[in-house]
Parts: structure tokens; C-alpha cells; sequence
């Protein structure tokens, strides 16, 4: 109700002489034109889907339909009738009122159309669900809508509407910043997987540590993002100016003393008296903790910027779409060897599966090799400062730095849970029968711990897509971008085009994600079924 | 052949889960290890394969240290059943049992075959159960696999930490039967670790009763149960272990196989010298072309009688008699219950094959170290 009345009586409509003067709102009823009747059309359906009020599939049904038709309708309409309200907007505004690139912005009656749109389409979807529809085609009707929408988009049909202007615009630089942000996500999942995985099997082995790492990543997440920029921003610049021969090393003295100590300390440990013991570990540790970090620091950030450039140069991105689609090959072999399998065919396909991995595997190395000899271009070695790999105090090193931390926390958490999960009985069972301790990780605690290690990198990839958009404050790009400059000149329209696509590429990642953890987790270990 | 040669297991808090053990179990032989918990018999188990290490002294396996070979191979040549069971939730049954086959890298032909011969072996039907997942199948049913996956490579030695512990009781009786029948055809060297004295007196061929880390008696079950070493076994095997030996022994090992019979067609004469001849107060009467108990006749009866038909008492032989592989304890039990003191044991069919008198069984649990019965009717078990 609240829905239908607001579609109805709320502004539908906004124009604006230009992008930054208040416009006229108009609403449903003062536009000329079929509205009436297809309103009335709609009131019609209504009818009929309350006259099927015993018949619960055909109300379902009909209820689906009004529900689609709604959406599709409450965006295609309103487009229609603003290209006349366009046509006619000197006459609606003050004489003298300056022109330049009037827009038509969608108003608040637009939402309440689509909320409504929606309640109407899941209520039949609930109808539906309670006749056992099939899910697939429940899934398929309920996205009607959403395809006749994109359809519509495609065709031009709501160029008139400012965002589209905006995307018409500014489209290859959003392309651009999509891909910034993707990558962001990307490196520093991978970054973070990497370190995550190997810190949560420290916590989960060993005793001493399993506090310490849990709380140092929990406390790294509650660190307020603008924060972890600015602490990262003097320490980064700073060494964004040296050279990479001295830094390089400086990276192999501190790696030799602090293993040197670490050595040393491991084998006093015995004689020291038991106060001092943990200090000892604590100040070895301490004299590694700075080589490794420099190192993570100028892998992190080097790899980002190979990794987008790989994304970026048009020959590079062409390799990388072969390179994507021998990957996705072999993984519906895998999925097509997986569904053979259960029913006892042979293995053959494991090989082409393989031979697949391993050419679309040594085409990327061959990509990333070429992406990053293209950052560092013909330089000689002395030349070389850290600013020229991609550190320096803002812009996108400390953001690629700060994501990976930020990604920490739930792959962490999971990897140490998840291993923690695993009955010891199991692993007691693995031992007894004579597996190795490699064999052991590899075929029985990490295929047991991989739904809920899978599931913390679905919560740090989905968290990721939201922190990326943080980065612009400092410079480093991505779909931030045309939100921050949509908040500074108060333009809804420039923020909804950073936005929606940050959604899609959430909910896309999740969606992928979601398959892949399927994919890997064996069905005898499958929560449903 | 397994030999604990002075086995110590000390941790670094100087705790002695096992001290100085000295133990030597026999080729195709089940031996139970058995004592309250910490008495260190998992210890000692778990020492075999080297989960864990011996502080000192030495296992030897066939005559060979079992430090010899690396750890992980030597485990892989021991099966191991474990009470949790242990099977991997992600791999299917077969694969669950041909682990060890894999790791030992037989080719796949070979691994199937024996997979389903191994399912067979524990009476599990390979074309419904091999590619189930651990857990679609009941908790007897994980168990016998686990049996199965011990089994798999066909290892001379077996270490079964409780194997039937996590199944209820009428399973675990089923499991156990199941499992001595194909111990039977196997003839495995097996440590068995448990804390319930039935389960050992009943799967042992030996028991090692362990207490503090320290053997205290090391015997066939019969020995144990007759003999306890000293007051902690005694109480360990419970009051009724006059009842539980009774349990250990089969009738028809300790029946007097002649009865005094007659048959329904003899003469109250013949009779009468079947009485004089046995000695006897009650001879039994049988069908003469099939031998089926039809009932007794008393001496007294005979007196007033004159037919033999009128003098004895008729009865079914299942109301009577106990069936010669019946244990020692039913027939206790069957002559407490008839207030007889003699019984007549039929095999089958009903067949009269012999006496057992109240006497034969007092003797038998009785602590005359003198009376050999109990050492000859044992020793027939089997």
C-alpha cells in the first residue's frame, strides 16, 4: 500500500535546468500521455490475481508477472514521457533560468515503484515455493524483469535519464575504474589468502601463537580504514624514495640477523630461565617481522601494478581472456570428471584437466612477467628507486597494503577454525594408517576445513569490494572515485554510478565464489542433501 | 610375532605411562590388552606403530625392531581400527579402505578387486555401499568399515583400540561373532585394547591386564579367570568370574558321552541292568532307530511298575536336555532352574549324546588346582 501510494502521489520525475540548479518534480498524474491506462491495465491484473485467491499456482503465477511488469514498467514509462517533459522544459522554468545540459533524474516515486514491483514478485514467488515449483525456473522468472530492464538499457530506451548521461560520458573511465577496483580485490585476496592461510595454520598448530595471531588480525580489522592510510602514509613515502639496490639490501641484512637470532634463540631457549623465554622468541620474531613485511610491502604493491597493467594493456588483456577461459575450462572438466566419477567412469579426464591447468597456468606466469618487465621498462638495476615499483605514500600501495590486512581477519579466522574443526580422530586414523604430515594437511585437514576456509574468503571478498571504494580518498582510483566526486558535488546520480557496479562485482564475486566452494567441497561433506 | 622387551614410556613431567613392560604375543593370536584408564595399555598399543615414541627398552616385531624401517611404513604394513572409527567424511567407502593400498601404490585393478572382497569380508554388499559417504551408513556399519580399511592391505599384525566401543551393545555382540569368524580365516596377530573384561574373556586367546603402567597378569582368559594373580585382578574380572569361565566352556567338552540309556521298546529287565551297569538313579530313555530323547525313568519307579512305558516320566527333549554347544553357564543355568542334578545334553536334532551332572561343573569352577578337567575341557575349545 505504502508502495502504491507513493509511486503514485510521489515525485515520479525530476528535471534540472543543469547538473547542480534545484529542478521541478513531477509526478505520476501530471504527466500526458498512456500512463492512465496502463495503470489501470495493471489495477486489472491485480483483479485478476486476487480472483485466483483459492487457486494458489495461478495466483502465484499472475502475481509474478504483475510483479515484473511493474518493474519493467516503473524505469521504461516515466522514460518515455521525459523525453516530452524534456522537449518542453523552457516553458517550466523562470525566463532567464541558464540551460546547459538539463537532465532528467528519477525520483523518489521510481523506488517506491520498484519496491513494489518487488513485494508483488515475491509474493508469488512465495505462492510458487509452496507448490514445489522447480527452483531454476522460479530463479528465471523472478529475473523477467531484471532482463527486460537490461534489454531495454541496451537498446537505449533510458538514455534520457542523467545517469545514463553521466555513464555516457564517463563510460570508458568507469570501465577503467571497474577494473582498478577488480584488481584491487583480486591482489589483495590473493595477497591475503596467501598470508591468511599460512598465519591460521601458525594459529592452529601451534599453541604459543594461537592467541597472539588471533588477536593481532582482530585488532587490525577494528583500525578505522582512514586511519590505517594515514599511519601508512610516512613509512611508505619514505621509502618510496630510495633506491631498490639499497633497499634489496637492506631486505637481505635484516633477513640473515633475524634468522641468525631466531637460530640462536631456539637454541639457548633450554638454558634460559624461564622468565625470559618468551621475550626471547618475542625479539626474534620482532628481527624477522621487519625483512618479511618489507618484503610483503614490495611484493603487494609490485604485484598490483603488474596485475593491472596485465588487465589494462590491450594486447596483455587479450592473452588474459585466453588465459580466463583455459581456466574455466578446466574447471568444468573438473566438474564434468567429478560427475562421471560418482557413477564409477574412468578417470581419463583428469589428464586433459591437467595438461588445461597447466598451459593456461604457464600462460599467466608469461603474463605476469611481461606485465611486470613493462613497469620497469628498460631502467638498469641501479636506476631502479622503489617509487618506480609502485610504493610510494599515497595512492595505490598503501590502499593494496591496507586491504590485504584488511582481508586477514576472515581468512584467518576461518583457516584456523576450520583446521581447528577437524576431528582429531581423523587425523589420528590418517596417522595410524601411515600417511605423512604432508599427506595428512593435503588430503585430509584441508579438504575438510575447505567449505569454511572458502566461506571467510567469500566475507573478505565481499568486504573488500566495500573497502576498495575507501581507496580514492587516497588517490589510488577505482569505483570510489565517482563516489567521492558524486558526494562532493552533491550528484546522487555520479554515486549510484560507482555504486551499482561495486554491487554487481560483489555479488558477482560471491556468485563465483559460491561455485568454486561447491566445486572443491566433496558431497560427503556438504551441509544440505 | 610381537615382543615387548622392557618398554618405558616416561614424559617430560616424569609421569611413567608404561613401566618396564615385558610382553610377548603370538603369531595369529588375538591379544587383549586390558586395565582401568591411564593403566597405559593404548600407550603400549600406540608404541607398536610408533605414534608414540618408547622413552626405552624395544618392540620387536618378527624378530625386527620396529624403529628399522621409517615410521610411516612401518604403520602401513599394521592395521589399525580405532573406537572413534576415523573414517574420512569426505571420501567415499571404497576410498576410505583403499588408503592404505594407495599409499603402499598397488595398481587400481588390484585395489578394487580387494575393496570389494573387503566389503564382502565384513558382510557389507559392495555394489550398494562402495560409493556411499561415511555418513549415509549406521554406526555398525562405519564400524565394519573401519574393520575393512585395518584390513586393507592385508597386514600381518592389526592394533584395534576398542574397534567396537561406539556401537550399542546387541551391535557390538553381533560385530564381535562377525569378527572372530573372520579372525578365523585370516588368522591376524592382533592387539585388541579394551576396558570391558566380557569383550576380552570372550575375543581374547590371551589377556595382558595392565594397571599403572605395570603387566600385572598375562594369561589365556580360563587362567585368568581361575587363577587371578592377585586381589586387583580378582576384583578386575568381577565376582561372577566363576560364571564368566563357566561361559568359556562348550558342553559337549565336558559331558560324559556314554549315558545310561535304554531304549522305549526295552524290557523293565533290560532296565533294570542298565541300572545296575551305569551305577546311575535315572536312565534315559531313547527312540531306538533315531537315538531322540523321549524322556527318563527312575530307579524307584521300576519297582512298582511293570512296563517301562508306565514307570517313566515323557517329556521333549527341549524341555530337558541342553544342547552340547551350549556353554557350560546356559546348562548351569538350565539345571538350576529344573532343580536336576544330572542332564542329559542332545546335539541338534535331539539326539541324546551324553550326560553333564551339577557335580562335573562344581568341579570344574572349583579352585582345586588338582582337577584337571578344566584344563582338558579348555583346551577343547575351539
Amino acid at each position: 500500500m505504502t508502495a502504491a501510494f507513493g509511486f503514485f502521489f510521489l515525485p515520479l520525475l525530476e528535471i534540472k535546468p543543469n547538473r547542480l540548479a534545484s529542478g521541478i518534480t513531477v509526478n505520476l498524474f501530471e504527466i500526458e500521455g498512456d500512463l492512465r491506462y496502463i495503470a489501470l491495465f495493471l489495477l486489472a491484473l491485480i483483479a485478476l490475481a486476487i480472483s485466483f485467491q483459492e487457486k494458489r499456482l495461478q495466483r502465484g503465477w499472475t502475481l509474478v508477472a504483475l510483479g515484473n511488469l511493474l518493474i519493467f514498467l516503473t524505469l521504461l514509462l516515466p522514460a518515455n514521457a521525459a523525453t516530452d517533459l524534456l522537449d518542453g522544459a523552457a516553458s517550466l522554468f523562470e525566463e532567464g533560468t541558464r540551460f546547459s545540459n538539463p537532465r532528467i533524474f528519477t525520483s523518489s516515486a521510481i523506488a517506491f515503484g520498484l519496491l513494489g514491483g518487488y513485494i508483488v514478485l515475491f509474493g508469488g514467488l512465495r505462492d510458487l515455493v509452496a507448490e514445489k515449483v522447480n527452483s531454476g525456473v522460479r530463479l528465471f522468472a523472478s529475473a523477467i524483469g531484471v532482463i527486460f530492464v537490461l534489454i531495454a538499457l541496451f537498446n537505449g530506451s533510458f538514455d534520457i535519464y542523467s545517469i545514463l548521461v553521466e555513464f555516457s560520458q564517463r563510460g570508458e573511465t568507469l570501465g577503467q575504474r571497474f577494473i582498478e577496483h577488480f584488481v584491487f580485490v583480486l591482489v589483495s585476496l590473493a595477497a591475503g589468502l596467501i598470508i591468511g592461510i599460512a598465519l591460521g595454520l601458525w594459529a592452529a598448530r601451534d599453541e604459543r601463537m594461537e592467541d597472539i595471531i588471533l588477536y593481532a588480525v582482530g585488532i587490525i580489522q577494528t583500525i578505522p580504514s582512514l586511519a590505517l592510510f594515514g599511519v601508512l602514509l610516512v613509512p611508505l613515502a619514505r621509502l618510496g624514495d630510495q633506491s631498490f639496490v639499497n633497499v634489496f639490501q637492506f631486505f637481505i641484512v635484516t633477513l640473515i640477523i633475524g634468522l641468525v637470532v631466531l637460530f640462536f634463540v631456539s637454541r639457548i631457549q633450554g638454558t634460559l630461565p624461564e622468565s625470559l623465554r618468551p621475550w626471547a622468541i618475542i625479539i626474534a620474531f620482532v628481527m624477522l617481522f621487519i625483512p618479511v613485511a618489507l618484503f610483503t610491502i614490495l611484493a603487494i604493491t609490485f604485484g598490483f601494478k603488474t596485475v593491472l597493467n596485465v588487465f589494462l594493456d590491450p594486447a596483455l588483456s587479450q592473452t588474459l581472456t585466453l588465459v580466463f577461459a583455459g581456466y574455466v575450462l578446466a574447471v568444468l572438466v573438473f566438474w564434468l570428471d567429478r560427475r562421471l566419477d560418482e557413477k564409477r567412469s574412468i578417470r581419463r579426464l583428469r589428464y586433459v584437466r591437467y595438461g588445461l591447468t597447466a598451459l593456461a597456468t604457464v600462460g599467466f606466469i608469461g603474463l605476469l612477467f611481461s606485465g611486470a618487465s613493462q613497469i620497469i621498462g628498460s631502467r638498469q638495476l641501479a636506476d631502479i628507486s622503489v617509487r618506480n615499483l609502485g610504493v610510494s605514500g599515497i595512492g595505490t600501495a598503501p590502499a593494496i597494503i591496507a586491504l590485504t590486512l584488511y582481508s586477514l581477519l576472515p581468512l584467518v579466522r576461518n583457516t584456523y577454525a576450520g583446521l581447528k574443526n577437524v576431528d582429531p580422530a581423523i587425523i589420528d586414523s590418517g596417522r595410524g594408517m601411515g600417511m605423512t604430515p604432508a599427506q595428512i594437511f593435503f588430503e585430509i585437514e584441508l579438504p575438510l576445513a575447505v567449505p569454511i576456509i572458502m566461506a571467510g574468503i567469500r566475507n573478505a571478498g565481499i568486504s573488500l569490494v566495500g573497502i576498495a571504494a575507501v581507496a580514492s580518498i587516497i588517490g589510488a582510483g577505482a569505483l570510489g572515485d565517482f563516489i567521492l566526486l558524486g558526494v562532493n558535488t552533491t550528484s546522487v546520480d555520479l554515486i549510484l554510478l560507482g555504486a551499482i557496479p561495486a554491487i554487481v562485482l560483489a555479488v558477482m564475486l560471491d556468485a563465483i565464489l559460491q561455485m568454486l566452494e561447491r566445486l572443491f567441497t566433496s558431497p560427503g561433506i556438504r551441509r544440505e542433501a | 610375532m610381537i615382543e615387548f622387551k622392557n618398554v618405558v614410556k616416561q614424559y617430560p613431567n616424569g609421569f611413567r605411562a608404561v613401566d618396564n613392560l615385558n610382553l610377548l604375543v603370538h603369531e595369529g593370536e588375538i591379544c587383549v590388552l586390558i586395565g582401568p584408564s591411564g593403566c597405559g595399555k593404548t600407550t603400549s598399543m600406540r608404541m607398536i606403530n610408533r605414534l608414540i615414541d618408547i622413552s626405552s627398552g624395544e618392540i620387536l616385531i618378527n624378530g625386527q625392531p620396529n624403529t628399522e624401517l621409517p615410521a610411516e611404513e612401518l604403520r602401513r604394513q599394521i592395521g589399525y581400527a580405532i573406537q572413534q572409527i576415523g573414517l574420512l567424511p569426505h571420501m567415499t567407502i571404497s576410498d576410505n579402505i583403499a588408503i592404505v593400498p594407495r599409499l603402499l601404490k598397488w595398481d587400481e585393478d588390484r585395489i578394487r578387486t580387494r575393496v570389494d572382497e573387503l566389503l564382502d569380508l565384513v558382510g557389507l554388499d559392495p555394489d550398494i555401499s562402495r560409493d556411499k559417504f561415511p555418513r549415509q551408513l549406521s554406526g555398525g556399519q562405519q564400524q565394519r568399515v573401519g574393520v575393512a580399511r585395518a584390513l586393507g592391505a592385508d597386514p600381518p599384525i592389526m592394533l584395534m583400540d576398542e574397534p567396537f566401543g561406539a556401537v550399542d551393545p546387541i551391535t557390538r555382540e553381533v560385530l564381535q561373532a562377525e569378527f572372530l569368524q573372520i579372525q578365523e580365516r585370516v588368522g591376524k596377530t592382533i592387539i585388541f585394547v579394551t576396558h570391558d573384561i566380557d569383550e576380552a574373556i570372550k575375543m581374547g586367546d590371551r589377556i595382558a591386564i595392565m594397571r599403572d603402567g605395570h603387566l600385572v597378569q598375562y594369561d589365556t582368559p580360563d587362567t585368568i579367570l581361575a587363577h587371578p594373580n592377585n586381589r586387583f585382578v580378582r576384583d578386575f574380572v568381577g565376582t561372577d568370574r566363576t560364571l564368566k569361565r563357566l561361559g568359556l566352556i562348550r558342553i559337549k567338552n565336558l559331558m560324559d558321552a556314554s549315558p545310561p540309556t535304554c531304549t522305549l521298546d526295552s524290557t523293565v529287565e533290560e532296565a533294570k541292568q542298565c541300572f545296575v551297569d551305569y551305577g546311575a538313579k535315572s536312565v534315559f530313555i531313547v527312540d531306538k532307530d533315531d537315538g531322540t530323547l523321549k524322556g527318563w525313568v527312575d530307579k524307584e519307579e521300576l519297582k512298582t511298575n511293570t512296563s517301562l512305558l508306565d514307570a517313566m516320566y515323557e517329556a521333549h527333549w527341549v524341555d530337558i536336555a541342553v544342547r552340547q554347544d551350549a556353554t557350560a553357564r546356559e546348562a548351569l543355568s538350565a539345571m538350576v532352574a529344573r532343580g536336576f542334578r544330572v542332564t542329559p545334553v542332545v546335539d541338534r536334532h535331539g539326539k541324546l549324546v551324553g550326560t553333564i551332572t551339577l557335580k562335573a561343573l562344581q568341579d570344574l569352577v572349583s579352585y582345586d588346582p588338582t582337577s584337571t578337567a578344566t584344563t582338558e575341557a579348555v583346551s577343547n575349545v575351539g
